[in-house]
């Protein structure tokens, strides 16, 4: 992909690459415009950069990852599960971008920074809401009630699964609505057997469901089928799963019309106050670290949530004096993230003849069943479980007494079928929970870092403490043995589903953004991450992500051509 | 032609059927051939020669190659200078001096020198102390990023002798037959004969 020398006028200037900066850059370059996109990172290539099939034998740590050097430059994004030995490379240097918290108050920002963004190593999991999501803060009367409802996004979601092409199994569930599907993945042994567990005792109260996934189940769009070699978060040089190397940036580079700039570090938009829109950015060059400035008629926000947010609060003006298009003092509040980390774990008994063949990337799915049709009384919302039923392999050998020939034949065969659910809970948009420029300090960079202040509260706190039980009652229900409760404590940011700080509304005085992720006192500025959601559902949140990007293009687009932009 | 011009001709057909899997397992292996290295930056000449007799009892050529074969000991040596903290390399570097002196006031010389059955009843004694002694935190599974050694001496050397087996090209290729890319999935399918694509 072509880099740019010199500034020049664009038509429309993507600030990140990933997920939904991906997704503007194909709509915006599609519908005639000449766009920019401006990433923080380094480029990919495929087939230099993607790991997926490098064994574990040719690891120099074999899997156990650099301790030494992860401890010293990547503390926090090694909590993550994703940054293994070959994955840590698409994960950020904590020490280049600092941020802070409050003491006991951990929240682990993890982050990406090259071309794609976290959709390289995203966990593909692709739910719809529904309007028991939309409707929840109006209902309850907390935080801001959404502009918009399922209606509105339905068109979206659709637009964006018959590009992105996701797997599953349609269920006709009210708090889940399909989505289009491709063919399921197949669920193995002991999952089946929990499954048909659960609806003898449950019904259609709580449905256990093949995961959602971006994953190509057959060839879609020109991409090829999944060839079930498993870690997709270390690429996948078939294309197979959706990231925006692997499908809309190649679409926007058709066109012709993309630019795509990395080692682009933006460090705040310029705003005209006699225009009263924003004219450009200023980017400090990633490598030459020189400040240049990009202009364009539009601007979109998709730089992640916590990184729009920061952009914006370091763009304040006299006018804006805490931050652009702020006016109604919301910006950078009401930062949530699921919790997860509570589950339990159990073995089924059986199939011990019997393998699952393939490395499935992709899990089972219990869709939200609290507060759906009843009503309860210790917490508001729900969550929902992913999981899987796995066989373990020589691992558990650690674990185990034993040693010689005996013991190396029994490790050869896979051990008893072990079910595990963990569960995401909702987090309820909560003012206390929020983001701040921290004036101390400075990115590798120069550029002003957050702070941020974030908890669990009590309601997230009574979902935790229901989801371990019930995950164990469902594994109890399924005829499960040695069933283990566990919940990690699981910091917020660790589900890196954070959302919020920039939300959606209909009243300008209580949102910063429209229903159409459009700022209310920035007409030419679209923010179309996670900052703009004004609630958090249970769900994985990346699908609707896409769908209010391309939603939010297809109206910017309108809007320039009657002249309104 | 390599590994990635391999990967990158799937992605552009259907070509898994052609593409035979020896000829993957054999371009690893010329890649691996290049790599090998052998300089023992930590352990002693004696205290190598224990970590290798003590890794091949624990697993032994049977119809497949051993620990020694996989050279479990090169890579605890690698282990021990680059990853382990010096708490954690001082307890592994004792745990080899306990084995000495055990074997030693039962047999009257050290590990290393014994024949395989005594050394076979010296790792009884280790195993049979660390199933003793195993608590809740050793049993439960450490997460990736929690990776630590701060474990007894048999714990450590149960966990690398099982990691550096199982994770090299002999463990992966000749015991586990792993198939970095299977394919297809099937739910649920009977463990032997094994299915083909």
């Amino acid at each position: 992909m072509r880099t740019v020398k010199k500034p020049e006028t664009y038509d429309a200037i993507i600030i990140g690459s990933g997920m939904t900066g991906g997704w503007a850059a194909k709509e915006l370059t599609e519908k005639g415009l000449k766009v920019l996109v401006l990433e923080a990172g380094r480029p990919i290539e495929p087939d230099r950069d993607y790991v997926e099939h490098v064994p574990i034998s040719e690891m120099k740590f074999r899997g156990m990852a650099d301790r030494q050097e992860t401890l010293k430059d990547q503390p926090i994004q090694r909590t993550c599960y994703a940054c293994d030995e070959w994955a840590s490379k698409f994960f950020v240097n904590d020490k280049e971008n600092p941020y802070t918290t409050d003491p006991g108050k951990p929240f682990a920002w993890i982050r990406g920074r090259q071309v794609g963004g976290k959709s390289i190593m995203w966990g593909r999991q692709s739910y719809r809401w529904s309007d028991l999501d939309f409707e929840a803060n109006a209902r309850e009367g907390i935080g801001a009630d959404w502009p918009i409802r399922y209606a509105d996004i339905e068109p979206w979601y659709n637009y964006v699964e018959d590009f992105a092409g996701i797997t599953g199994q349609a269920e006709g569930l009210s708090q889940l609505p399909d989505s289009h599907f491709l063919p399921p993945m197949e669920m193995n042994c002991a999952e089946i057997a929990v499954k048909e567990a659960m609806a003898r005792q449950f019904g259609r109260e709580r449905v256990m469901t093949i995961g959602r996934a971006a994953i190509l189940t057959q060839t879609h769009n020109g991409r090829a089928a999944c060839h079930y070699c498993g870690p997709c978060h270390r690429g996948c040089i078939t294309r197979s799963y959706f990231s925006s190397v692997n499908a809309t940036l190649p679409v926007a580079e058709k066109t012709g019309r993309l630019t795509l700039r990395p080692y682009s570090v933006v460090h705040s938009l310029i705003f005209d106050a006699q225009t009263r829109r924003v004219s450009g950015v200023r980017v400090i060059d990633g490598q030459s670290h020189k400040t240049l400035e990009f202009q364009g008629r539009v601007i979109f926000l998709c730089a992640s949530t916590l990184e729009s947010t920061r952009i914006l609060l370091n763009s304040a003006t006299p006018e804006f004096s805490s931050g652009l298009a702020n006016s109604s003092g919301e910006l950078g509040k009401n930062l949530m993230d699921h919790i997860m980390g509570g589950g339990a774990d159990g073995i089924i008994p059986g199939f011990l003849d019997r393998v699952q063949f393939g490395k499935r990337p992709n899990g089972i799915y219990v869709p939200r069943f609290r507060n759906v049709s009843s009503k309860e009384k210790n917490f508001l919302r729900g969550y929902a479980y992913q999981g899987a039923a796995e066989r373990e392999g020589w691992e558990r050998g650690i674990r185990e007494s034993g040693f010689g020939a005996g013991f190396k034949n029994s490790l050869r065969k896979p051990g008893p079928w072990k079910m595990t659910f963990g569960g995401f809970g909702e987090c309820l948009p909560n003012p206390a929970n929020f983001v701040e420029i921290d004036k101390e300090r400075v990115d590798a960079w120069g550029v002003p870092v957050l702070k941020i202040h974030c908890e669990w509260r009590d309601n997230e706190k009574a979902l935790l403490r229901d989801m371990i039980i019930q995950a164990a009652e469902m594994l109890a229900t399924a005829g499960a043995v040695d069933i283990r409760p566990f919940n990690h404590n699981s910091p917020p940011g660790l589900t890196i589903h954070e959302m919020g700080t920039a939300r959606m509304g209909a009243d300008p005085k209580k949102s910063v953004l429209n229903a159409h992720n459009q700022a209310h006192d920035v007409k030419n500025l679209f923010l179309t991450d996670g900052a703009c959601m004004a609630s958090s559902s249970c769900v994985n949140p990346s699908l609707t992500y896409m769908a209010l990007t391309a939603r939010a293009c297809d109206y910017a687009v309108s809007q320039m051509k009657k002249g309104e932009l | 032609m390599d590994r990635r011009e391999v990967l990158r001709l799937m992605g552009a057909a259907s070509v898994f059927s052609v593409l035979s899997s020896d000829l993957f397992a054999a371009t690893l292996r010329a890649q691996l051939a290049a790599n090998e290295a052998g300089t023992l930056r930590t352990l002693s000449a004696a205290q190598n020669e224990i970590v290798a007799a003590m890794s091949d009892i624990m697993i032994p050529a049977t119809g497949t190659p051993g620990a020694k074969a996989a050279k479990v000991n090169e890579f605890i040596d690698l282990i021990l200078t680059e990853w382990a903290t010096e708490e954690e390399k001082k307890i592994f570097l004792e745990g080899l001096a306990e084995a000495d002196r055990k074997t030693n006031a039962l047999f009257g010389h050290g590990f290393a020198a014994a024949p395989a059955k005594e050394q076979a009843a010296i790792v009884q004694v280790f195993d049979e102390e660390l199933a003793a002694s195993r608590n809740e935190k050793l049993s439960k599974q450490v997460r990736a990023w929690e990776q630590t050694l701060l474990f007894p001496f048999f714990a450590q050397m149960r966990r690398l002798t099982l990691v550096g087996y199982y994770t090299s090209p002999i463990g992966q290729e000749q015991e586990l037959k792993v198939e970095i890319i299977p394919g297809a999935l099937h739910g649920c399918v009977p463990a032997e004969p094994e299915v083909k694509q």
